[in-house]
């Protein structure tokens, strides 16, 4: 090791340190996309602050001070609170199935006093922290392959199927990609995992034809056979592919986009926003938008990498794949390649409550990288 | 790794974190995989198929707004308009630009007349309407209240008004059968149009030909909708108009009629309450002047969408102002018919000087045949003069039926004339075959039927506009000419009737009727009703009472007496000037009792007009010697002779009490 200031026994620990420790590089990122949708928003609104684009830059401010606090939390308190947040998680989500009340006929908010919230979004954060828990736990031969492998199986499987009795089917696939690529990052066995591709196939019209409710069912069938019913349930993809195509290269400017400021786009301030983008911004303007979202992907997958414990490298590997996932199915949905699901694109479409998740999500990257040198160990005593 | 290989930094690396690095990568490819996927789908959609999309995109932003073309005039042989277009004004209030409605509506009241009961119906409307579908407040608001409106625009925030088009028929109901009506379109017209119907028809503010000339024509009256180029957003809500890609609307074509509006207005004033029908042709080209049917209807409460009540009463009135009296009812002619007996006799060899001894009645086939009175000694000439019946039954049996129908069908009688308006009912001119045709349980055509066939009743029924040709091709004297309506589409000129065969009749034996026509209105049956008073200017006609109900058990009644339904049909067809003729007319009043007193009078009086607007028979009017002096068709009788009624009696009153 390399003698150095920060060698010493707790210079680590020091506030100026660690605040000097935060990926700045990923906070100016993670602001270039939410400042990138307030453009968007203000744009949609007829070149108005509201009723969107303020609300959304100025939750992301609010965020933004909450990321910086987490990353200041030490990631033996995470480790300490995985579990226990985990279980809180999926508590609130038996809880919506018992009690949620009923929004667009889905059940997926819960209601304690004024406060109204989403327990999926808890389950997104809690997810990666339990998995990233019991990983830290658990040794490379069982985490290739054992019946230990049971555990972390039921941990995803549960809160998913909770998700999408709700019916939230986006939230579910999410949480479950999620779930999976932790339990393949950890070293799962790669001929388990063409296994379960290879099953997950074969069960994938039993789902379809058993599992999914029927708008889901529509969903589906209208994305295999796009040209259906244009005017009908088909109607947002084919105007999401009208927007994107019409954009072209430069886009028609901004403010401009007469798809979505003559409401032909559904869902445009949400799960829409990219197509929207496309319209004014054009192929220029997506991939740019494309390019700091991989770097995102980079960078918070090399602080994964650089963490000493196991615990903080599964966490931020765990955040960074939910984070793809939703660039990745958004992106898909937007452009006709998926099903509509409703997966928002983070961090530029407007919605408090995955925007809060994300960054919460981004505050235990930071907190990773840290606290990258501190020692993790799931002995008595470590903590408190 | 070996283990045999020293390590000094990755010593403490274990296994799991040796698995992560690899496993991060692999996931950090898919990834990027997954990244260069959606980057290869965007230049796909973006720059690929980029043209495509927004083609798509600007079908989506810009809409075509039909535009109802502006509908053909329909005018009268002069030009004076009968049916046109005049601006409309509706006012309309976009909901979701409307805070309080009923403040508005308050507002509005002030300025356009709205009732209670009509607010609060527009209060309903407005919430159960679509958002963005405006809601009419009021119909055909006038220029004045328009003019309000637009001023006091700025504190009426979603009030606007739409300038449209709507038909009008200036003269009102004059030429309502004719010319028949526009209304919107329903369900049966756009059954009928087909499969694939002109767009424009369901637009709201475009109305359909429902009758007459409008329904027969509809299709060159209609034009071609222009369109508007405007831009709206996803629920159809106009954003914005875009006039430079407005494609015009091309006008429906003018149509041009034979009739000529002053002796149809003529007409109808004379009409007065009289319930039937009066046709007028030129007759020399066929050209039909006068096609009107009595009582009429305002049509322009039609094209607005007549009420339920005000069309019960139409409908309900006995004297059935909605039927077409002129084409589509058929009446036994009476005693016009005998100028075809008269005819049919001489192109048979029966002499006309042969006599019969009239005693008013008259003893045959075990039944008593009556006439109106005992005429005493009657040649042919003197029949049709004073209209004998004794004459005509002793006629027409040694005739038969068969040569009397051959002849009154080459005049037309019993036939349809396409003249460009539909609902012709062609009536019957009776015959052995008919008979044998319609009866088949009693075949054979007995001898008893004949003689009530010579006076124009049994059998014989007919419409009007039938008796009008008639009477013009008596007029004409050589040509079988047609009836024509429609003089020009578009300015194309339509085929005159004038290109007709010639009737297969003796000119003398033709001649013969004429002269005893003329003796009608000289000293026979209309002599007191049917004269000009036009100088030289002769009329010649024939009157005819026609039978409605059987006299037997006093369900009849003759002439101008008893219940109105019960009483006669008064006919009379005429033919004027009487030695070189160039109109001729036929006149119809339903149970209006003697032809002679309550059609000739409107006959005169159409004739009147039709022979007064003719400056050729003008100038015979008018003394050589004198200076010529003004007059006005309208105004007949200023400063002309003193046989030039002043004050006409209106035919009501004059035509019932007094005895032929």
């Amino acid at each position: 090791m390399i003698s150095s200031a920060l060698t010493r026994p707790g210079e680590r620990d020091r506030w100026v340190v660690k605040f000097g420790d935060i990926d700045w590089m990923l906070c100016a990122l993670l602001c270039l996309v939410a400042a990138a949708g307030g453009l968007m928003l203000y744009s949609i609104a007829g070149s108005s602050w509201k009723p969107w684009a303020g609300d959304h830059l100025f939750r992301f401010g609010l965020f933004f001070g909450l990321m910086i606090v987490l990353s200041l939390v030490d990631i033996r308190v995470w480790f300490a609170m995985a579990y226990p947040i985990y279980g809180f998680g999926l508590l609130m989500l038996l809880g919506v199935e018992a009690a949620g009340d009923i929004s667009l006929g889905a059940k997926r908010w819960l209601s304690v006093g004024v406060l109204k919230f989403q327990p999926s979004e808890i389950m997104k954060i809690g997810i990666v922290l339990g998995l990233a828990r019991f990983y830290h736990a658990l040794s490379a031969e069982d985490a290739r392959f054992s019946w230990k492998l049971m555990i972390p199986a039921a941990m995803i499987g549960l809160p998913a199927l909770l998700v999408a009795h709700q019916p939230d089917l986006g939230t579910a696939i999410l949480l479950a990609a999620t779930g999976l690529s932790v339990m393949v990052i950890a070293g799962l066995s790669l001929r388990l995992i063409a296994l379960g591709v290879a099953g997950v196939g074969a069960m994938a019209p039993v789902v379809f034809m058993f599992l999914l409710h029927p708008y889901q069912r529509e969903r589906l069938t209208i994305f295999l056979h796009p040209d259906s019913d244009p005017s009908g349930a088909g109607y947002h993809t084919l105007q999401a592919k009208i927007a994107l195509g019409s954009g072209g290269l430069l886009g028609k400017g901004y403010g401009l986009g007469s798809q979505s400021q003559l409401n032909f786009l559904p869902e445009k301030q949400t799960d829409f926003i990219f197509a929207t983008l496309a319209e004014e911004f054009g192929f220029i303007g997506c991939f740019s938008v494309l390019l700091i979202y991989s770097a995102i992907v980079v960078i918070a997958l090399r602080i994964a990498s650089i963490s000493h414990s196991h615990f903080g490298r599964m966490s931020a590997a765990g955040i960074t794949s939910t984070f793809a996932f939703y660039v990745l199915i958004n992106g898909a949905m937007v452009m006709g390649l998926a099903p509509v699901v409703g997966v928002p694109m983070p961090l530029l479409s407007y919605g408090g409550t995955v925007m809060l998740s994300v960054m919460v999500g981004f505050g235990l990257v930071q907190s990773v990288r840290v606290h990258r040198y501190a020692e993790v160990t799931s002995g008595k005593g470590t903590l408190w | 790794m070996s283990p045999n290989e020293p390590t000094i930094f990755f010593e403490e690396v274990n296994e799991r974190q040796g698995a992560f690095h690899r496993r991060a990568f692999l996931l950090g490819g898919l990834m990027g995989a997954g990244l260069l996927t959606l980057t290869g789908r965007l230049m796909q959609l973006q720059l690929v198929e980029a043209g495509r999309y927004q083609m798509l995109s600007a079908g989506n932003q810009f809409n075509f707004r039909l535009v109802p073309p502006p509908r053909g005039r329909i005018v009268d042989r002069y030009g004076v308009e009968l049916a046109g277009n005049r601006p409309i004004f509706n006012l309309l209030l976009a909901r979701d630009e409307v805070s309080d409605p009923t403040a508005t509506l308050e507002l509005i009241s002030q300025l356009v007349p709205l009732d209670d009961r009509r607010k609060r119906q527009l209060i309903r409307d407005l919430a159960n309407s679509p958002r963005f579908v405006p809601v009419s407040v009021a119909d055909d608001i006038s220029w004045e209240e328009f003019a309000s409106i637009n001023v006091r625009a700025p504190e009426l925030p979603g009030v606007t008004a739409d300038v449209g088009e709507t038909r009008v028929y200036p003269f009102g109901g004059a030429f309502a059968h004719v010319i028949g009506y526009v209304s919107k379109v329903s369900e049966d017209d756009l059954k009928k149009a087909g499969p694939n119907p002109d767009p424009i028809m369901l637009h709201p503010g475009f109305r359909i030909g429902k009758a007459g000339v409008e329904k027969s024509l509809d299709l060159n009256l209609r034009g071609r909708a222009g369109a508007q180029k405007v831009e709206v957003d996803s629920r159809g809500r106009q954003i914005r108009k875009d006039p430079k890609g407005d494609i015009s609307a091309i006008p429906g074509k003018e149509v041009m009629l034979t009739l000529d509006a002053d002796i149809q207005n003529r007409a109808l004033e004379v009409f007065g309450d009289n319930s039937g029908a009066a046709v007028m042709m030129d007759c020399r080209s066929g050209d039909i002047l006068c096609l009107l049917s009595a009582p009429s209807f305002d049509a322009n409460e039609f094209v607005k969408g007549v009420t339920r009540a005000d069309y019960q009463a139409l409908a309900s009135y006995d004297h059935k102002p909605l039927l077409n009296k002129a084409l589509g009812a058929t009446y036994p002619p009476g005693s016009t018919f005998k100028t075809m007996v008269a005819l049919a006799a001489l192109e048979h060899g029966v002499d006309p000087n042969r006599t019969y001894v009239c005693n008013k009645t008259w003893f045959w086939g075990g039944r008593l045949w009556h006439c109106d009175k005992a005429h005493g000694v009657q040649n042919m000439h003197g029949a049709i003069s004073t209209s004998c019946d004794i004459f005509f039954y002793q006629t027409a049996l040694g005739l038969g039926p068969d040569r009397i129908a051959a002849v009154a069908r080459k005049f037309g009688l019993g036939d349809t004339f396409d003249i460009g308006v539909s609902g012709q009912r062609p009536g019957l001119i009776p015959d052995t075959a008919y008979k044998r045709r319609a009866f088949p349980k009693d075949p054979v055509w007995h001898p008893g039927e004949t003689p009530s066939m010579g006076i124009g009743q049994g059998y014989v029924n007919l419409n009007p506009l039938q008796l009008c040709v008639q009477a013009a091709r008596l007029a004409n004297g050589q040509k079988a000419i047609m009836p024509r309506l429609v003089k020009s589409i578009g300015g194309v000129e339509q085929p005159s009737g004038a290109a007709a065969p010639d009737l297969p009749f003796a000119r003398e034996h033709i001649d013969f009727v004429r002269a005893a026509m003329a003796a009608v209105t000289e000293s026979g049956t209309a002599a007191a009703t049917a004269q000009l008073g036009l100088g030289p200017v002769k009329m010649a006609g024939k009157t005819g009472t026609a039978q409605a109900r059987g006299y037997a058990g006093g369900t009849g009644a003759h002439g101008a007496r008893g219940a109105w339904l019960l009483r006669d049909h008064a006919w009379f067809i005429a033919f004027a000037p009487y030695d070189d003729p160039r109109y001729a007319a036929s006149v119809l009043v339903e149970h209006g009792g003697f032809g002679a007193d309550a059609a000739a009078p409107i006959a005169r009086e159409m004739m009147r007009m039709a022979l007064l607007k003719d400056p050729e028979v003008r100038k015979r009017i008018v003394q050589p010697e004198q200076e010529a002096p003004r007059i006005d068709p309208n105004e007949p009788a200023e400063g002309r002779a003193p046989e030039l009624p002043s004050d006409t009696p209106a035919p009501a009153d004059s035509g019932p009490g007094d005895p032929a």
